[in-house]
């Protein structure tokens, strides 16, 4: 015990110059920010592949909590889009301010839920994919079933909690469409072929048309908001005696490969059906 | 008594040289004298280690709050206190111990005095540089700037001590 009080004794200034040395360089790295991100950047070099690696193993583990929240997230960014709402302006509002702005308004015109797919076909002439959302979810019928990529179908049928739905891969598919380049509507159909072709109808020969142009929804039927992806032009060709060019959309949904879909319910479709049932085709 | 008044004058000297003069020299854009190292020189050697210690970290952390380099002076004064009896040993060589190791014309010759200035300000600076750049790219630079602020500090100290401390009866 004697010993060891008498090297403390002896040896003290070696103590205290390294205290002090250790305080220098807490102090260095505290306050020089280079060589602070030298330090980082050379303990990461080291941690960095070994945290990869096994981060990527944890996440597995929490990866099904994780798209749960990114669903929820993606739907919040879904129903804050411009075509979700009707916008309209807010005449008393302009009169009465005094700068020349004008004031609008925006009505929530549609809204989103998202399902899962149960059971869906694609080598049927009439398909159909059964989604695991009934009317207990507020599913309703011709309600628009959207998919991260692109469109879907419509709600055919809605039982306690399932549903229905008439994809685009079906005979009795047809979907105003609208190609934005050259802002023509037409009709997308199916010809009962291949699951991811569709046939967009009713353009004019006269008008130029790009491979690759987008198809979008047109937003004329209740169903379907304005804007949405349906799909690429693949092929444009001219049959003979036609009066309308034949264009092959590819669609952007992956009918064989389907599983989150969104549901999209117009909040003002009944006031809209009872405007168009006054007219004997409907 | 007035040994430690002399001390403690002398390293506040030093100080306000190397905050107020020496720290706005850049010679060749890049040289700067640490002209605060001749008063840890001067310190006396029978001072107890633990206090010259403190001492020097004391002046090496001054000296960090104006050049804003928190931790790099102060480290190397440390390490140059650790080397002092080392280095003055060194120079001593064969001959007999003396009491008084410090680094004064009247009780030294000049090939002591160079060696001990300059091989201590060596261990600074290349203390103080590789704390700074903190890297071994560029080496030859970073030795470059090594050599030259020792070169210019061994100048600046050797002058301070040739002028003010040549006669024997200041201590």
């Amino acid at each position: 015990m004697n010993n060891l009080i008498e090297f403390f004794k002896n040896n003290f200034h070696h103590f205290v110059a390294a205290v002090l040395l250790i305080l220098c360089f807490v102090l260095i790295g505290h306050s020089m920010s280079y060589s602070r991100y030298k330090i980082a950047r050379i303990c990461q070099s080291i941690t960095m592949p070994v945290e990869k690696s096994w981060g990527k193993m944890i996440r597995q583990f929490n990866l099904s909590k994780e798209n749960e929240q990114l669903l929820q997230q993606n739907l919040e960014l879904l129903r804050k889009q411009e075509n979700m709402f009707l916008t309209r302006e807010d005449t008393t509002l302009t009169q009465m301010s005094e700068t020349d702005s004008v004031h609008t308004t925006r009505t929530r015109l549609y809204d989103y839920t998202y399902a899962h797919v149960t059971f869906a076909t694609t080598d049927k002439p009439f398909n159909y994919i059964i989604i695991d959302k009934g009317s207990r979810d507020g599913i309703d019928r011709d309600m628009a079933v959207l998919s991260p990529t692109g469109i879907v179908g419509v709600v055919s049928d809605v039982s306690k909690n399932f549903s229905s739905i008439i994809p685009i891969p079906h005979l009795d598919t047809r979907i105003s469409a609208v190609i934005p380049s050259i802002n023509q509507v037409g009709a997308v159909v199916w010809d009962g072929k291949e699951a991811d072709i569709a046939y967009l109808n009713d353009i004019p020969q006269h008008l130029e048309i790009n491979i690759g142009d987008s198809v979008l929804t047109s937003g004329y039927s209740t169903i379907f908001p304005k804007g949405l992806m349906i799909g690429t032009v693949k092929e444009v060709s001219t049959e003979q005696n036609a009066t309308f060019l034949t264009i092959k959309v590819k669609l952007s949904t992956d009918f064989k490969n389907l599983d989150l879909l969104y549901v999209v319910k117009n909040l003002y479709r009944s006031e809209l059906d009872s405007l168009k049932s006054n007219f004997k085709n409907e | 008594m007035n040994s430690t008044l002399t001390n403690i004058i002398r390293c506040i000297i030093a100080l306000l040289l190397q905050i107020f003069i020496c720290n706005y020299i850049h010679l060749f854009g890049f040289l700067t004298p640490a002209i605060y190292l001749f008063a840890l020189f001067l310190l006396p050697t029978d001072l107890p280690k633990s206090v010259q210690y403190l001492i020097a970290f004391a002046m090496g952390f001054v000296v960090d709050m104006f050049t804003h380099t928190l931790g790099v002076n102060a480290a190397a004064s440390i390490i140059l206190m650790f080397a002092r009896p080392y280095i003055s040993n060194l120079m001593n060589g064969r001959k007999t111990i003396e009491i008084n190791d410090r680094p004064m014309p009247a009780h030294k010759d000049f090939r002591w005095m160079l060696g001990f200035t300059f091989l201590l300000t060596l261990i600074h600076q290349t203390a103080v540089v590789m704390l700074e750049t903190f890297s071994f790219r560029h080496f030859g630079k970073t030795v470059l700037v090594i050599i030259g602020d020792t070169i210019l500090t061994v100048i600046v100290i050797l002058s301070i001590d040739y002028l003010f401390y040549s006669q024997t009866k200041r201590a």
